[in-house]
C-alpha cells in the first residue's frame, strides 16, 4: 500500500509549500484583517464606551455594559428590533419558497425560456436599488400613485401606503421580496439542473409520485444551495437599510435596527455617547444574525 | 489546531457579511504645509447648496475673481443637505476638515462651534460692522460668551405659499392680505374650509415623514395661536405650551389638512407645484423664484396657476417667521497662515465691494445694510420678485435653531406629529416628545 504523499514530502518542501500558500493568501488576509476583523473588534470595544467619534470624546470612556442595558430600555430600539425580525420572518421563507417554486417550474424549460425567466427575475437585482425604489415610491404615492389611482378608479378610498403604519412595513417587505428573489432563482435553477437524473428515474420506476421525488431525491441534493440562500437572504433582510432610507426614513413604523444604527451614529450627533450606543446596536444585530445563521446550519445539518 | 483556526476564520468571514459597509466620505485631502505666502495658499471651501453657492459654474467665477485679486486658490466641494453633515462629521473625526464652510448658525455655532472646532471670528467685526449687520443675524452667529463662529452673509424668512388661482376659484382669496402678506388664524381655517368644499380633501399637509422642511410645520403650529418652540434664552424646548397644543388640535380636526407621515417638505412642495395641494408650508424665496426647482415659470405652478407667498397665519396679526441665516465659518486646523487666508476670503465675500456678487449668488437677502461703503439695501432692485418678498423680512422671528440638543429636538418633533396623526392623545404625546427634546438640551 502506497504511503500518503504528505508523509513522503520532505520537511523542506512542505515548508516551501506552506510559505507559498500563505504568500498567496497574504493580500486577501491583510485586507480581511484590516477592513473586516479590525473594524469588528473596534465596534465591539466601542460598544462598551460613550464614544462620540469627535474631539475629546473620540473614543469615549469605558462604561461597561451600560449601552446594552440602555438598549433594553429603549422603546425605539425595541420597535426597530421587532420590525427587523418581522421582515426576516416574513421575507426569508417567502423568498426561499417562491424562488424554489419558480425554479422548479422553469428549470426544465428549453434554454431560451429558462434564460428569459432568469433575466426577468434577476433584473431587479442588477437594477440600482435607488432606481427601483424611486419607481416603487411613485407607485405607492398617496396623491398620484398608481395603486391609489386604481383604487380611486374603482370608487375606493386611497391608502397612504407609506404613511400608515398598518401598511408601510408590508410595502417595504414587498419591495425587498421583489429585489431578493432573483439570485435564489438563478441558484436554484442551477442546483435543480445538477440533480442526478438517474436517481429521479429510479424513484419514478419505483412508483414515487412528484412530491415524493421532490422531497426524497431533489430536496436533499439541493440542500447546500438552500442553506446558502437561507443565510444570505437572512443577512440581507436583517441589513435592510437602503429601502428604509429612500422610502420612509424610518417613519410610519418602518424603523429597523440597521437604519436606527445609522441614524443614531450619524444624525443624533449631539446626543452624548451616540457612537458607542450605535456600536452596541451593531453588536446586538451581529449576534442576532450569528445565532439565526447557526440555527439554520444546525437544522440543515440534521436534515 | 489548524481545524480550529480554519473554523475561526470561517466564522469571522460569516460575521463579516453582517458588517455594514458605509461608503467613505469623499473628503478633500488635508491642507499642505504652513508658512506659505498668500500667492501659494490653497484653501478648501465646503459649501451647502445655499442658492447658487451650490452651482459650480457660478461659484467658479467667484473663486476666479477672488484669486485674481488675492492670489489665493479656493478649492470648492459641494455638499448636499442629505449627507453634508455626515461628510463634515467624518472629516472632523479624520481631522481633515475643510478650511472654510458655508452654512447656518445651527451647524457652525451651535454644533461645531460649541464643540470647539471653529475659529472665533469676533476680531473681524469692528463697531462699523456691528452697526451694519442686522442685530438678530449677528446674535444668532454669536455664542453666549461672545464668540463669533459664523460671519453672516445672507438671510431670508421661511414662509408658506398658496395657490392664488385656486383660492380665487373657491372664493378664499378674501381671507388673504396680499399687501402685507399676512392673514389671521380664523381666516386661515375659513380658507381651508372653502377650498375643501371646492376641491376635496387634499388642501394641505402637515408633513412629518422626516425632518426635511420641518421649519414649515414648526412655524405653522407656533404662529397659529402664538406658541413658541423654545424659550427666549434657548435653553429649553417649549412646544408643549397650550397654544401649540391648541394649534395641533385644530389642524388635526380640520378637513382638508392631512397629517402625512409619508412625505417631507420636498414632497409637499412637489405636490403643491403639481396643483394637488393648494397650500405649502415649506416655502422660501428660492421656491418663489423657481418653484419645485423645476426651472419653470417663476411664481407659477406647473399648470400656470399663480403662487402667492404668505406669512404664517396668526391670531395676533404679528407673525414670527423662522429665519434662515447663512455665512462662513473657519475650521480650526491649527495653521495660522491658512486661518489668515480664510479670513481674507470671508472679508472679500461678506464685507467688501464684492459682497453684492456673493449675496446675489446666494439668492437671499444681505444681512447688512452696507459693506465697506457699498450700499446693500437695494441689491435686489432689479428683481421684482425679490423686492416683493422683502416685505416678509420684518417678520423675522427668534433664531432658536441654536438651542442645545437640536438634532434630537427635530427628530422628536416629526415623530410627535406622526404619532398624533396616527391617533395618539395630543396633550400627552406633545409633552412626551417635548420632554425628550429637553432631555437632550441638558
Amino acid at each position: 500500500m502506497a504511503k500518503p504523499q504528505k508523509q513522503i514530502m520532505s520537511r523542506g518542501i512542505q515548508r516551501h509549500e506552506d510559505i507559498s500558500g500563505y504568500s498567496f493568501m497574504l493580500p486577501s488576509l491583510i485586507f480581511f484583517i484590516g477592513f473586516v476583523v479590525a473594524p469588528m473588534i473596534i465596534c465591539i470595544l466601542m460598544s462598551l464606551t460613550d464614544a462620540n467619534m469627535q474631539g475629546n470624546a473620540l473614543l469615549g470612556n469605558f462604561i461597561g455594559l451600560e449601552n446594552f442595558i440602555r438598549l433594553g430600555q429603549d422603546p425605539v430600539f425595541r420597535e426597530a428590533l421587532w420590525n427587523t425580525f418581522l421582515i426576516v420572518i416574513v421575507s426569508v421563507p417567502a423568498t426561499c419558497i417562491f424562488s424554489l417554486w419558480v425554479s422548479s417550474r422553469i428549470y426544465q424549460m428549453n434554454s431560451f425560456s429558462r434564460s428569459f425567466y432568469r433575466i426577468v427575475f434577476y433584473l431587479p437585482v442588477v437594477t440600482g436599488s435607488v432606481a427601483v425604489t424611486a419607481v416603487w415610491k411613485w407607485m405607492f404615492d398617496n396623491y398620484s400613485g398608481v395603486f391609489n389611482t386604481i383604487l380611486n378608479g374603482m370608487g375606493a378610498e386611497g391608502i397612504n401606503w407609506l404613511g400608515d403604519p398598518r401598511y408601510a412595513l408590508w410595502c417595504i417587505i414587498l419591495i425587498l421580496f421583489t429585489t431578493s428573489v432573483g439570485q435564489p432563482i438563478v441558484l436554484y435553477v442551477s442546483a435543480l439542473g445538477n440533480v442526478d437524473k438517474s436517481l429521479i428515474e429510479a424513484a419514478e420506476v419505483d412508483g414515487a409520485n412528484n412530491f415524493q421525488v421532490f422531497w426524497s431525491v431533489k430536496w436533499p441534493q439541493i440542500m447546500p444551495t438552500t442553506l446558502y440562500i437561507l443565510v444570505i437572504t437572512t443577512i440581507n433582510s436583517f441589513q435592510c437599510f437602503a429601502l428604509i432610507q429612500l422610502l420612509t426614513q424610518g417613519s410610519s413604523g418602518t424603523n429597523t435596527v440597521m437604519y436606527h444604527i445609522y441614524y443614531t451614529a450619524f444624525k443624533l450627533t449631539e446626543v452624548n455617547g451616540h457612537f458607542g450606543y450605535a456600536n452596541a446596536m451593531g453588536v446586538v444585530l451581529a449576534i442576532a444574525i450569528g445565532v439565526l445563521s447557526a440555527i439554520q446550519f444546525k437544522l440543515a445539518k440534521e436534515k | 489546531m489548524k481545524r480550529r483556526i480554519a473554523l475561526m476564520m470561517a466564522g469571522l468571514m460569516t460575521l463579516s457579511l453582517t458588517a455594514c459597509g458605509t461608503k467613505p466620505a469623499d473628503n478633500t485631502p488635508p491642507a499642505a504645509d504652513s508658512g506659505q505666502s498668500k500667492q501659494d495658499t490653497e484653501l478648501s471651501l465646503w459649501t451647502y447648496p445655499v442658492g447658487q453657492w451650490g452651482d459650480q459654474a457660478t461659484v467658479d467665477k467667484l473663486m476666479a475673481d477672488f484669486k485674481a485679486e488675492t492670489g489665493i486658490t479656493v478649492n470648492v466641494e459641494y455638499l448636499a443637505y442629505k449627507d453634508g453633515d455626515d461628510k463634515i462629521n467624518t472629516a472632523i473625526t479624520a481631522k481633515n476638515t475643510p478650511d472654510l464652510v458655508l452654512e447656518g448658525p445651527e451647524r457652525l455655532v451651535a454644533n461645531w462651534g460649541a464643540k470647539g472646532y471653529m475659529v472665533d471670528l469676533s476680531d473681524m467685526l469692528d463697531e462699523e460692522d456691528k452697526q451694519e449687520i442686522m442685530p438678530e443675524a449677528l446674535a444668532a452667529c454669536t455664542t453666549e460668551d461672545g464668540k463669533v463662529y459664523e460671519y453672516p452673509l445672507v438671510m431670508t424668512a421661511h414662509s408658506m405659499a398658496v395657490n392664488l388661482d385656486a383660492f380665487k376659484e373657491a372664493g378664499a382669496d378674501q381671507y388673504l392680505d396680499l399687501e402685507t402678506r399676512t392673514w389671521t388664524t380664523e381666516n386661515f381655517f375659513k380658507a381651508v374650509s372653502a377650498l375643501e368644499a371646492k376641491f376635496g380633501k387634499n388642501i394641505a399637509a402637515v408633513y412629518c415623514g422626516g425632518q426635511g422642511g420641518d421649519q414649515g410645520t414648526r412655524a405653522l403650529i407656533n404662529n397659529l395661536y402664538g406658541g413658541t418652540f423654545t424659550n427666549p434664552e434657548h435653553s429649553a424646548y417649549t412646544w408643549d405650551q397650550p397654544e401649540n397644543v391648541q394649534a395641533i388640535t385644530e389642524l388635526l380636526g380640520t378637513k382638508g389638512i392631512n397629517f402625512d407621515a409619508a412625505i417631507v417638505g420636498g414632497d409637499e412642495i412637489a405636490n403643491f407645484y403639481k396643483g394637488i395641494f393648494k397650500m405649502a408650508f415649506c416655502w422660501n424665496i428660492q421656491q418663489q423664484l423657481n418653484p419645485n426647482n423645476a426651472n419653470g415659470e417663476p411664481g407659477k405652478t406647473v399648470n400656470g396657476e399663480e403662487i402667492a407667498f404668505m406669512a404664517f397665519p396668526t391670531a395676533s396679526g404679528d407673525p414670527k417667521l423662522q429665519g434662515g441665516i447663512w455665512g462662513f465659518g473657519i475650521f480650526d486646523n491649527g495653521d495660522a497662515a491658512k486661518i489668515e487666508a480664510a479670513k481674507t476670503f470671508i472679508k472679500y465675500m461678506a464685507d467688501s465691494a464684492h459682497t453684492v456678487d456673493a449675496v446675489k449668488t446666494a439668492t437671499f437677502f444681505p444681512v447688512r445694510s452696507a459693506a465697506e461703503g457699498t450700499d446693500l439695501t437695494n441689491v435686489w432692485s432689479d428683481n421684482p420678485i425679490m423686492g416683493d418678498y422683502q416685505v416678509l423680512m420684518p417678520y423675522l422671528g427668534d433664531y432658536y435653531q441654536v438651542t442645545k440638543g437640536w438634532s434630537q429636538a427635530r427628530t422628536s418633533w416629526w415623530t410627535m406629529l406622526q404619532k398624533i396623526g396616527q391617533g395618539a392623545d395630543i396633550t400627552s404625546t406633545v409633552k412626551t416628545y417635548n420632554d425628550e427634546a429637553n432631555a437632550a438640551a441638558k
